[in-house]
C-alpha cells in the first residue's frame, strides 16, 4: 500500500479546479476504401499486405512468402506447414530460434495499418520472438480509426492484447530506419 | 556539471557537422509530424479533445486512481503507491530482493530516470539492463539520454560502432546501422531470455479497466515481459486516462506528434499477470500532486511525453539535450525543472526564444512557451532576477538584434563568459554561420521583455 492515503489526500487537498468530462464524439476521417487505406498504411509501417483468394492454399502462400522458413510455429489448425504447436511447449524460452509464427488477428485499423490481437496463444512471446510473423485477418474486419477500434474492444475481456503495426523497428542509430530491433524483422498480413 | 556531461557535450560540439545534422534531423522529424497532422482533417479538434480529457482526468485524479487500483486488483495485479523517488526505488528493490532476482530487463521509463532507479538498484547489486536500443547504447557508453523519445540522437554511428566492438565484439570499423542494430538484437535477446524480472514504463493507465498501455517501436517492452515471472510497471500519476475510448484520442496523437508515424509498431495492453506470473504496478507521486495547486502551471500535467516540443524548438535543436541542467530537456524540461526546484533550475529559462512553436504543436496543448514567460516574470520572487535576466538579454536578445556580430568568432570571445549555458554549448555558430536565423518571434520577445507583460 505504501503512501496511498497520503497521496490521495494530497491530491484531494490540492485540486483547485474541476473540469467536465468532454464528449468523445468527434467527426473523424472516413476512408472511401478502408481496406485500401489499411494496406497503404501497413506498407508505410513496413508491413506487407497479402491477399488470399478462396481457392488459394494457405501453406503454399506461406512458403511463397517465406521460402527459407523451417521452424514454423502455429496453433491454428489450418496452418499445416507448422512444425510445432507453440501452445504445447512447457516454457516460453523454447520458442527461441523460431523462423516464422502464424497467428490470427481480430481486426485491422485503416488509419495506421495496425491489427488488434487479443492474446490468442499460450505465450505472447510468440508474437515477438520469431524472425517473421504472418497475421491472418478477415478482410471485412477493418475499422476506420482508433476511435472505432477502442469502441469495439471496450467491454472485451483480455489479459493482454496489442495493436501491432508492421515489424519491429528502430531509428536509434543516427535516425537510420532498421527493421527487426527486437521483434519480427518482417510482418505479413494475409487478408482472406 | 558532471564530467560525463562535459565529455559528451565537448564531443557534440567539436563537430560542427554533427551539430548541423542534429538541427536538421530534428527539423525533419518535425516536418514528418506536420505531414501526419495534415493527413487528418480533424487534427486540431483532436488536440482540443485530448487537452480536455487531460484536464478532466487531472482534476479527478484521486477518483480515477482509486478506480484504477480497484480494477487492476480485480485483474490480479498488485498495486503499490510511492510518494517519492525513495519510496519508488525501495518498492522496486524489495520486490527484486524478496525474490532473489539479480537481473532486471528494463524498457524505457522517464520515471525511472527521474527517480535515479538504475543507480539505486545497481549499487545494491542488481544488474539493470536497458533494452531500448538507444538507451542501451547510452548505458554502455555511460551517458544519459539527450532527448526523451530519441535518447541517443546526439551520438554518431562511429561512436556506437566503437562501443559495440568493445562490448559485443562486432566487426572493427563496421558502422552500418543495420549491422549494428542486428548485433544488438542478438546480444539483447540473450538478456531477455535470461532475466528474472522485467520493468516497463507506462504510456497510459486506464482507470475503467485497470490496464496499462505501453507504446514502443522496437518491441523491447513486450520481449522483456515475455519470459520472466515478474513484471513491474510504474507510472507517474498523471498518466491516468478515464477509459479505453480516451485512448482512441491519445494513441492517434502520440506517435504522429513524436516521430511522425501513424502509430508505434506496438501498442500493448497489459491487464493480468501472465500464467503463473506476478504483475506489480507502482503509482508514483514524486511532486506531481503539488503541481495541482499551481494554477498557472497545471497544464504541465497534460504532457504525454511525445517529445515533439524538443524537435520543434530552435534552441533545443541547435544546442542539444545536454545544454539543459535538468534530465528532461527542451520546453517541457524547462517547465518541469521549474516545478521541481525553481531556484536550482532557473538558468534553463534562458533557453527559450518565446517563439511559441512548442505551444503550437503540443498534441495536448500544454502552453509551454507561455508558462516559461510566466516563470520569467516570477524571477524577482526567486531572487534570481538579475543573473538570469542578464543571461537572457545577453544571450537571446543580443543574438537576435545583432546576428552579424556572430560571423566573427573573435568578437564573441569577451562575451562568451557571460553567455547562458545553451549558447555556450552551441558555440554560437548556429546563429551566424551563413544559415537562416532561428524562427524567433523577435518582435514579441523584445516587446514582452520591455513591457514586462504578455501582449
Ligand atoms: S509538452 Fe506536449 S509536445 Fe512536449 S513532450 Fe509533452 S506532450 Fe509532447
Amino acid at each position: 500500500m505504501g503512501s496511498r492515503e497520503e497521496i490521495l489526500g494530497n491530491i484531494r487537498k490540492n485540486t483547485l479546479f474541476s473540469f467536465e468530462k468532454p464528449s468523445y464524439e468527434i467527426d473523424s476521417i472516413k476512408y472511401e476504401d478502408k481496406l485500401q487505406a489499411f494496406c497503404d498504411m501497413l506498407k508505410v509501417a513496413g508491413g506487407q499486405p497479402v491477399f488470399m483468394s478462396p481457392d488459394d492454399d494457405l501453406d503454399k502462400l506461406i512458403s511463397r512468402l517465406y521460402p527459407d522458413a523451417k521452424r514454423i510455429a502455429s496453433n491454428l489448425p489450418d496452418v499445416k506447414c507448422a512444425v510445432y504447436n507453440p501452445d504445447e511447449i512447457e516454457n516460453s524460452r523454447e520458442l527461441k530460434n523460431t523462423d516464422l509464427s502464424v497467428v490470427s488477428g481480430a481486426f485491422g485499423v485503416a488509419e495506421n495499418g495496425a491489427v488488434w490481437i487479443p492474446l490468442n496463444v499460450k505465450y505472447k512471446a510468440l508474437y515477438f520472438i520469431s524472425e517473421s510473423l504472418v497475421i491472418l485477418l478477415d478482410k471485412r474486419e477493418i475499422v476506420h480509426t482508433m476511435h472505432e477500434a477502442y469502441k469495439r474492444i471496450s467491454g472485451e475481456r483480455y489479459g493482454y492484447g496489442l495493436f501491432m503495426s508492421g515489424p519491429s523497428k528502430t531509428a536509434d542509430i543516427e535516425q537510420a530506419l532498421v527493421f527487426g530491433a527486437h521483434g519480427p524483422m518482417s510482418v505479413s498480413v494475409v487478408l482472406y | 556539471m558532471s564530467t560525463r556531461h562535459s565529455t559528451a557535450a565537448a564531443r557534440f560540439l567539436k563537430d560542427r557537422e554533427q551539430e548541423k545534422w542534429h538541427d536538421e534531423t530534428l527539423w525533419l522529424v518535425r516536418a514528418k509530424r506536420d505531414k501526419m497532422s495534415r493527413s487528418l482533417p480533424e487534427w486540431e479538434t483532436l488536440r482540443n479533445l485530448a487537452a480536455s480529457i487531460k484536464l478532466y482526468s487531472n482534476s479527478h485524479l484521486a477518483d480515477l486512481l482509486e478506480q484504477f487500483e480497484k480494477n487492476a486488483a480485480g485483474n490480479g495485479a498488485i498495486v503499490h503507491w510511492a510518494k517519492d523517488a525513495e519510496e519508488y526505488n525501495r518498492i522496486v528493490y524489495d520486490l527484486l530482493k524478496e525474490r532473489n532476482i539479480k537481473r532486471l530487463a528494463k524498457s524505457k521509463s522517464m520515471l525511472a530516470e527521474e527517480c535515479g532507479m538504475n543507480s539505486y538498484l545497481m549499487e545494491r547489486g542488481i544488474d539493470v539492463v536497458e533494452t531500448d536500443l538507444g538507451e542501451r547504447i547510452l548505458q554502455l557508453m555511460h551517458l544519459k539520454p539527450s532527448h526523451i523519445v530519441l535518447p541517443a540522437i546526439h551520438i554518431k554511428r562511429q561512436q556506437v560502432g566503437e562501443m559495440m566492438e568493445r562490448e559485443m565484439g562486432t566487426e572493427k570499423g563496421n558502422f552500418d546501422p543495420t549491422y549494428l542494430t542486428h548485433a544488438a538484437r542478438k546480444n539483447l535477446r540473450e538478456i531477455f531470455l535470461n532475466s528474472d524480472a522485467a520493468m516497463t514504463g507506462v504510456n497510459f493507465a486506464v482507470a475503467s479497466t485497470g490496464e496499462i498501455v505501453v507504446c514502443t517501436n522496437e518491441g523491447n517492452a513486450d520481449m522483456g515481459t515475455s519470459f520472466p515471472k515478474l513484471h513491474i510497471a510504474a507510472f507517474g500519476l498523471e498518466k491516468i486516462v478515464p477509459d479505453l475510448e480516451a485512448l482512441g484520442v491519445f494513441t492517434r496523437l502520440l506517435a504522429r506528434s513524436g516521430t511522425g508515424q501513424p502509430i508505434t509498431s506496438y501498442t500493448s495492453h497489459y491487464r493480468s499477470p501472465q500464467n503463473g506470473g506476478e504483475f506489480h504496478i507502482i503509482i508514483v507521486d514524486n511532486g506531481r500532486s503539488e503541481i495541482l495547486k499551481n494554477r498557472e502551471h497545471i497544464r504541465i500535467l497534460n504532457c504525454i511525453r511525445c517529445g515533439e516540443c524538443m524537435n520543434t524548438c530552435p534552441v533545443y535543436r541547435r544546442s542539444g539535450g545536454y545544454s539543459y541542467t535538468y534530465f528532461i530537456p527542451g520546453p517541457i524540461g524547462i517547465n518541469l525543472s521549474m516545478l521541481k526546484n525553481p531556484k536550482l533550475y532557473s538558468d534553463n529559462l534562458s533557453a527559450c526564444s518565446l517563439c511559441l512553436s512548442c505551444s503550437n504543436v503540443c498534441p495536448v496543448k500544454v502552453d509551454l512557451g507561455e508558462q516559461i514567460y510566466r516563470w520569467r516574470q516570477q524571477l524577482d520572487g526567486l531572487g534570481q532576477a538579475n543573473p538570469v535576466k542578464k543571461q537572457i538579454s545577453m544571450g537571446l536578445k543580443y543574438l537576435m538584434d545583432r546576428p552579424k556580430v556572430f560571423n566573427t568568432a573573435l568578437k564573441f570571445a569577451p562575451l562568451a563568459n557571460q553567455m547562458p549555458r545553451f549558447v555556450l554549448y552551441n558555440k554560437l555558430n548556429a546563429w551566424g554561420k551563413g544559415r537562416e536565423l532561428p524562427h524567433f518571434a523577435k518582435k514579441s520577445f523584445n516587446e514582452l521583455w520591455k513591457n514586462n507583460q504578455v501582449k
